[in-house]
């Protein structure tokens, strides 16, 4: 379906057209407005529209994309916080709904993720010790006697003084406590951890140590990645592939090298040209049109064309497909038609 | 010679708490001449935006300028009485924040706050500072002013709200613009308007700026020059390309060398190891010394900012200078 097809082993999670859409349902008072004879109807947005993926054992896969672009509500799908409302999620070849019990829970818990902001995802009630180890005590996958080795290797593995391990998360800094969230992620043994913005809120200097982090943990425990982040030049770095999402659709995705060396879509050129660099040339910006249009109600056709330098006839009424424009390499464009 | 708009000498902001002093800002020092654009380059809590609040004067308690001087065309902000004060605040210079909501009124229209942030300071009929408003808000890229002024500030996206700040921090043509993270809160494509429409009026109207950002990147493709602070001090100061290309400061070129982009892809990134000092317990001497790679026994003791090349200042013993380079 997708870019990776490896050889007979199927992906380790696959999403097959999954869509999320989040209905605001009309209250009483509204459906007693409608009776009346208003005309109020139900909002409907949809976060995530009909996107395939497969991501393979051991790769990182980057999901870049703009704030309200849907690329958090996709994460959250494939960690199971929230149920896609279509398609299909496998994990190695199975199909998450059909799974039921104990085998379920293992797939849950093999799917882990980290969020944004550790002060938010962190009990501030418990100590580091008890965040950590609660989830392999509930689901028994460490003895009650052997727990306290176990958080401290886990804690060993993320960088974190084990002598810690009684204080509450108030009393780290920030990159302490997005480690903290690491922990308790690993705690669990995954396969799979789902990164979302797991640096943005870093200052520079500790982001680098965070972001070495999860590259250690990645060659020493073999983890497989879905690296969700606005910024560039850390998927860069980190992904072997990325995707790009506009609106609920992914409209590229390719190996890392290639989509930088030569992104595609309109809309991924202009993410690429709007990247602050780190090099002394006064530059002068040269920005997109207008601003994310709002996803209740999506321009139709190629929902970025109202913004696209190259806009064409069609691409006000034709969605546009994701097309192979090289080895690996998918773009949702109709000005790849042209050529 | 450029006019000199701002000169600040030894700027010191304390916060007197119960835990003890937090030296926020601690002898600082730069001047900014008329379209100058300065970068504060700083990680949180290294006082980039208490400098821009000082400067303002508004520093709340238990905070105060407890030293220095902030020269505005000559005269000394610092011990200006605030009535004084308030006719250069918002007038002459102007604050732009992070949150435009923090500086926008949520149940006022967009017209009323900005005829209002006129006739706070001019003596102005009502036609002529609508007339005003529209143009400035037209000036940062806000499509059909006339229709916008009139709404709320909910009405508008976070970039439309954060033109609607800049417009209103143009609203008296300032000599100085004191922007703190006015970007960070945007998306990419939305940071890359914002810096276009900024760099062009900085330029139209020769507004000097200082621009407070934690990204070195964009500040390289802003700013004429950039002061580089850690832990309330100024570590480097220099032209952008002095600084980024040959930064002599081992904290400034930790950062620079820990962006992913200078680093080969897939490798580990270089890291600066440790966090910033609590600014409570500041160690005597260089506050960079338990983290630097360079530190010797003599960095027990404060260095001195020095100008060790033209125009390029460090407070550092052992810089890494073009000779020593390794």
């Amino acid at each position: 379906m997708t870019a990776t097809a490896a050889a007979g082993k199927p992906p380790i999670v696959a999403l097959e057209g999954v869509s999320k859409r989040f209905v605001k349902r009309l209250d009483v008072a509204m459906r007693v407005a409608n009776m009346l004879g208003s005309h109020l109807r139900e909002e409907v947005v949809r976060a995530v529209d009909t996107v395939d993926l497969a991501v393979d054992e051991g790769e990182v896969l980057g999901l870049v994309g703009e704030s309200g672009c849907g690329k958090s509500t996709l994460g959250r799908i494939v960690a199971g916080v929230h149920a896609a409302s279509g398609g299909r999620m496998l994990y190695r070849g199975q199909d998450v709904a059909d799974l039921h019990g104990q085998q379920a829970r293992d797939v849950q818990l093999k799917i882990q993720m980290i969020f944004q902001d550790p002060m938010s995802s962190l009990n501030p009630r418990l100590r580091v010790g008890d965040i950590i180890g609660e989830a392999p005590r509930v689901h028994g996958l460490v003895g009650r006697r052997a727990l306290d080795g176990y958080v401290d290797e886990i804690m060993g593995h993320v960088g974190l003084d084990t002598t810690y391990k009684r204080r509450y998360p108030h009393q780290f800094s920030g990159g302490q406590r997005q480690r903290i969230a690491i922990a308790r992620a690993l705690a669990v043994k995954p396969e799979f951890l789902v990164c979302d913005e797991a640096v943005a809120a870093l200052d520079v200097s500790i982001q680098a140590q965070v972001l070495n982090l999860f590259m250690r943990l990645r060659e020493e425990l073999g983890l497989t990645y879905l690296f969700i982040s606005h910024d560039l030049g850390v998927v860069e770095h980190l992904s072997d592939r990325v995707m790009i999402m506009y609106l609920g659709r992914i409209v590229e995705q390719a190996p890392t090298e290639a989509l930088f060396a030569a992104p595609n879509h309109p809309y991924t050129q202009a993410l690429l040209a709007e990247i602050p660099r780190l090099v002394a040339t006064r530059r002068t910006y040269t920005p997109v049109k207008g601003e994310i249009p709002t996803p209740l109600n999506p321009p139709p056709g190629c929902h970025f064309h109202p913004r696209c330098p190259h806009v064409l006839p069609r691409c006000r009424d034709e969605v546009p497909r994701l097309k192979a424009v090289a080895a690996g390499h998918w773009s949702a464009c109709h000005l790849n038609d042209q050529a | 010679m450029a006019e000199r708009i701002l000169e600040v000498e030894g700027l010191r902001t304390h916060f007197f708490t119960k835990g003890g002093v937090i030296k926020a800002v601690d002898d600082v020092s730069f001047t900014l001449d008329r379209g100058q654009v300065l970068g504060l380059v700083g990680e949180s809590g290294s006082g980039k935006s208490v400098t821009g609040f000082s400067i303002m004067g508004l520093v709340d308690p238990p905070g105060r300028v407890a030293g220095g001087r902030v020269l505005y065309r000559g005269t000394d902000l610092a011990g200006l009485r605030e009535d004084a004060m308030r006719r250069i605040r918002g007038r002459r210079i102007a604050m732009i924040f992070q949150d435009p909501m923090m500086t926008l009124n949520p149940v006022l229209r967009i017209d009323t706050q900005m005829i209002e942030t006129l006739q706070a300071h001019e003596t102005i009929d009502m036609a002529e500072a609508r007339r005003r408003a529209r143009d400035a808000l037209g000036q940062v890229g806000i499509p059909s002013p006339d229709q916008r002024l009139k709404a709320y500030p909910h009405q508008f996206s976070g970039g439309m709200r954060q033109r609607v700040a800049i417009a209103i921090a143009l609203l008296h043509h300032p000599d100085l613009i004191i922007a703190d993270e006015p970007t960070t809160a945007l998306d990419v494509t939305i940071q890359g308007q914002i810096l276009y429409e900024v760099q062009k009026l900085v330029r139209e109207q020769g507004t000097a700026l200082i621009w407070i950002t934690h990204d070195l990147s964009v500040v390289a493709g802003l700013a004429d020059d950039v002061a580089v602070m850690y832990a309330g001090r100024v570590v480097e100061s220099g032209s952008v390309a002095d600084v980024i290309d040959r930064p002599l400061h081992p904290y400034t070129r930790g950062l620079i060398d820990s962006v992913p982009s200078r680093n080969p892809r897939g490798r580990p990134l270089h890291q600066i190891r440790g966090m910033s000092p609590s600014p409570l317990k500041l160690p005597p001497g260089c506050a960079f010394r338990a983290r630097c790679p360079r530190a010797a026994p003599q960095c027990q003791a404060m260095p001195g900012l020095d100008a060790l090349l033209p125009g390029h200042s460090v407070r550092c013993f052992r810089p890494h200078l073009p000779e020593a380079a390794q």
